[in-house]
């Protein structure tokens, strides 16, 4: 007889793809984790998760997979883990080698499923891509319009003085 | 709003612009309905995440409008949205709870629990579920409003609970409670009733103690206010009606059998559907309404239980008022007492026998009370040290002052010292060995409450001494035995002439092996046969209890040769040692060739005095009293005895016959004696003699307690040089009472004894100084 996390679910995603995977990865997901405590095991019934297109899902769910073993995150790994600043293990790291585009629907993702330490990785990449740039590179880099005045910039610019580096 | 027309309502479309908050929660409500009313037809997996999602994305729009806040905002960071939907959330509850409540009030006692618990369970299992589906409202902006310190806000599953405590259960908890604890009666007048009832209330009043600092952090204040005290109290009151109505009807042994079976089943009670944290104030509450209230009933009985040997009641008394402060010392008293008085009864049943008192029959008294008593003690109060205590107490008490001991205090070491020298002394019987040791360990048992150890050990040493040198102990390992028990409880000190007495005798048995070889090297054949054969023993003169022989004597020529080159040996051996020739210990064996018994000559067993006496009739069959006394050079108070006992034989007769032993009588040999043994044992001790020896110990006792008094007092000025009176007196009794009880005028005395040797010197202030 197989264990519980070895029981199979189907997700469905927003684009209707049927992804089947099984229950101990896609529980990495707090969002599904409580769904089945609640609801008890969907056996054959699929499970939408409304908000994530198919080739993002299946993103997500290839991170879930190869941390399918982690230990679950307790009350207070929240103060720890998100202080280590940026350092990101090298599975992770490969694993956000995607287009800007992909790593911000994995982020929104896993916000939405409630995977907290997917959305910390993902979170550590864009600081990592924004870190030790200057205004205008990281405007170039996420493509991002200037539309403040110069005496706007110039503003914000004197206030928050304190935090450059030097 | 009516529930069943919201439940069984079709779902409205889920929402589909994101900002729509009245779409939004007119969704959401619907689905809260569900949860709440007809959870049991099931939700399905898309109305869950259809919900979960709105949720999502109602708190994730609104981008313009918070990029607008945000610069002025008193918010660190982005915005979060959420506020509208938790405050439709509360105002949702609130609703709900006021429909629940109205309905409420209609039932009462059993039915309202039925319904209390029936709608504490459907929303709090909703609560669990909305807590799910508003996850990403406590994760975003719950989370960011408890982060800045806002009290009034919770997590959705707290609001829950929240809500219940504010809206619900500060009108109800009281019917609520009521009901409980009727319940809680009927069960304890022996009715069933559904336990599950009691504990969904704990459950349910333990999860409402809310934290007003902390609301993620427990307490049990709620329940420990409205349950627990409430339960504390009809607790106290039911069971001190019933105990008092139970003991009106019924024996307090009974009362005793109920209350334990109450105690025992209220603590069932804990673990059936009670919190484990109850346990301790209620057995306290239940161990003063059963036990406390009625200790005094109970003591009184305990006398009757002791009159009757009612063991298992008393166990079951000390069981209870064990459990309540202070509950046992009135029992120990009395048990005390008691005991106390039964040594006494036991002591006077054999005390008529006077001073014939059978050593035996009076440590058996002793023994029986203690072992009855003691046996009580590990049965019923599960050995308990401070009944163990109170015990060694009374028995200290009868051992040393009873009927017996009344005109004279040292009667029981000296009564003990004798049973014990009657138990290791040689008997027709042989004692088994574990017989021999039980028996010794009975004699430890009655010595642990001896109070004058030192009597003891005088007419101990004694009687070792007399076995030792007539060598009429059953054997060497009880011996041994013996004293090294009384090393145990009494110290080195205590036994250390014991014990050299022990070594005499080995020392003797080398030496008789040494002069055997010595005589045959020195002394040549012919002259060793006119040797006679004999054994010595040599004892060292300051630990054996001996005392030199109390009359003149002059040995028989027959011996003088042979102990003569004894004590060359000797002196040979050990140069400036004297030895003292102990004849009234010594004895002999004579053969008696002129009288036999068929072939066989008769043997004469005698002390060195009959020897002497006898050795005379070899030169005649008649010999005068007075020729008789100025050979031997005997005394009269030893030499009349010592005839009496040869005349008593009919080994001499008298002429005239009968004739009292004086002057003019004369003595003759009885050719026609006739025994049916073929030894014969004339040495037999003199009743007369045993008394004067016991009264002679008492005395020297006397001067070994002046001794040992004033060799403490001098002990303790020559480390303090200078003490008040009073306290050197209070310091002596304490260095002396492991021994004897030492009376205060004796050590005054003793005091004014060294003050006059000049030891010591009066000073000022009633200070007593050493002088050097």
């Amino acid at each position: 007889m197989a264990g519980e996390g070895e029981q199979m679910v189907k997700l469905v995603s927003s684009d209707q793809v049927e992804i089947p995977v099984e229950r101990k990865v896609a529980e990495r997901s707090m969002l599904i984790k409580n769904m089945i405590e609640d609801l008890g095991a969907p056996g054959e019934e699929p499970i939408p998760i409304m908000n994530v297109s198919e080739p993002v899902l299946r993103k997500v769910l290839e991170w879930c997979t190869h941390h399918k073993n982690d230990p679950a995150p307790t009350q207070d790994d929240d103060a720890d883990s998100r202080k280590k600043t940026t350092d990101i293990e090298d599975w992770d790291q490969k694993f956000m080698q995607v287009d800007q585009e992909m790593l911000f629907e994995i982020i929104l993702a896993a916000n939405y499923m409630d995977i907290k330490a997917l959305l910390d990785v993902g979170c550590k990449t864009v600081a990592n891509m924004i870190k030790g740039k200057s205004p205008e590179e990281i405007r170039k880099t996420f493509n991002i319009q200037n539309d403040f005045t110069p005496e706007e910039e110039d503003q914000i610019r004197r206030e928050n003085e304190w935090a450059e580096d030097r | 709003m009516s529930k069943t027309s919201s439940a069984a309502r079709p779902p409205p479309p889920m929402p589909t612009s994101k900002d729509d908050i009245v779409n939004t929660w007119n969704y959401l409500e619907w689905g809260v309905d569900r949860l709440m009313y007809s959870l049991k037809d099931g939700v399905d997996l898309k109305t869950y995440m259809s919900l979960y999602t709105s949720i999502h994305n109602f708190c994730t729009a609104q981008k313009a409008v918070t990029q607008h806040t945000s610069l002025s905002s008193n918010h660190r960071g982005a915005h979060l949205l959420g506020e509208e939907l938790y405050h439709r959330l509360n105002d949702y509850l609130k609703r709900h709870l006021a429909g629940v409540h109205s309905e409420m009030v209609k039932h009462s006692d059993e039915a309202l629990l039925t319904f209390y618990i029936k709608e504490w369970k459907r929303y709090t299992t909703a609560g669990t579920y909305n807590n799910h589906l508003f996850k990403y409202l406590n994760r975003h902006w719950v989370k960011r409003e408890m982060d800045e310190g806002k009290k009034d806000i919770y997590d959705i599953y707290t609001l829950h609970l929240v809500r219940w405590k504010d809206d619900m259960f500060g009108t109800t908890q009281n019917a609520v409670m009521g009901a409980v604890l009727r319940l809680v009666e009927k069960l304890r007048n022996g009715e069933t009733i559904e336990h599950s009832k009691v504990k969904d209330v704990v459950a349910s009043f333990v999860s409402l103690g809310i934290d007003e600092a902390d609301s993620t952090k427990p307490t049990l204040d709620v329940y420990r206010l409205c349950f627990e005290k409430p339960y504390l109290e009809a607790t106290s009151k039911y069971y001190e009606a019933e105990s008092a109505q139970f003991l009106a009807e019924n024996s307090v042994v009974d009362y005793m059998k109920k209350a334990e079976k109450r105690l025992d089943e209220e603590k069932e009670r804990v673990s059936l559907f009670l919190l484990q944290e109850i346990m301790q104030p209620l057995m306290k509450t239940c161990e003063q309404a059963l036990i406390a209230k009625h200790a005094g009933v109970m003591r009184d009985e305990f006398q009757v239980l002791l009159d009757n040997d009612r063991e298992e009641d008393m166990a079951r008394m000390y069981k209870l008022l064990a459990r309540i402060p202070e509950g046992l010392d009135p029992l120990r008293s009395r048990f005390e007492a008691h005991v106390r008085r039964a040594g006494h009864l036991a002591v006077e049943k054999v005390a008529d026998q006077g001073d014939n008192l059978d050593p035996k029959a009076y440590v058996d008294a002793l023994l029986e009370v203690h072992a009855q008593y003691a046996a009580l003690v590990k049965n019923a109060f599960t050995g308990e040290s401070e009944f163990v205590r109170s015990l060694d107490n009374a028995c200290r008490e009868y051992v040393n002052r009873n009927k017996v001991t009344q005109k004279n205090s040292t009667r029981s070491p000296e009564l003990l010292a004798k049973h014990a020298d009657n138990v290791l002394k040689r008997s027709t019987k042989a004692t088994e060995e574990d017989d021999m040791e039980q028996m010794l360990n009975q004699v430890m048992t009655v010595f642990k409450y001896i109070e004058d150890k030192d009597v003891f050990q005088k007419f101990y040493s004694k009687t070792l001494a007399k076995r030792l040198v007539n060598g009429t102990s059953a054997s060497p390992d009880a011996e041994t035995s013996m004293i090294s028990k009384l090393k145990d409880a009494s110290g080195f000190e205590y036994t250390n002439k014991l014990q050299r007495m022990f070594q005499d005798m080995q020392t003797s048995k080398d030496l008789n092996q040494a002069y055997d070889e010595w005589r045959n090297e020195h002394i040549d054949a012919e002259d060793r046969k006119n040797d006679i054969d004999a054994y010595y023993q040599v004892l060292g003169t300051g630990f054996w209890p001996l005392q030199p022989p109390g009359t003149t004597f002059v040995p028989p020529n027959e011996i003088v040769k042979t102990y003569e080159r004894f004590q060359t040996f000797y002196s040979n051996k050990h140069a400036g040692r004297k030895l003292t020739w102990l004849w009234h210990l010594c004895k002999g064996e004579i053969r008696a060739n002129y009288v036999k018994m068929g072939k066989v000559p008769y043997t004469f067993q005698v002390s060195t005095y009959q020897m002497a006496i006898l050795l005379m009739f070899n030169d005649s069959d008649t010999v005068s009293y007075d020729d008789i006394a100025n050979v031997t050079m005997l005394q009269k108070e030893t030499l009349d005895p010592s005839l009496g006992i040869m005349l008593k034989a009919k080994v001499l007769t008298a002429k005239p016959d009968g004739a009292p032993a004086q002057s003019g009588t004369s003595y003759t040999l009885n050719h026609d004696f006739k025994n049916k043994k073929v030894k014969v044992n004339l040495n037999v001790a003199i009743k007369a003699e045993q008394k004067q020896e016991a009264e002679d110990t008492h005395k020297t006792i006397e001067e070994d307690r002046k001794m040992l008094m004033q060799s403490a007092i001098v002990r303790i000025m020559k480390s303090r040089k200078q003490i008040k009176h009073a306290q050197l007196v209070s310091e002596t009794i304490a260095q002396i009472r492991s021994r004897f009880s030492p009376k205060v005028p004796d050590i005054k005395k003793c005091i004014d004894i060294l003050l006059e040797k000049e030891y010591l010197e009066r000073l000022e202030g009633d200070e007593l100084g050493y002088l050097a």
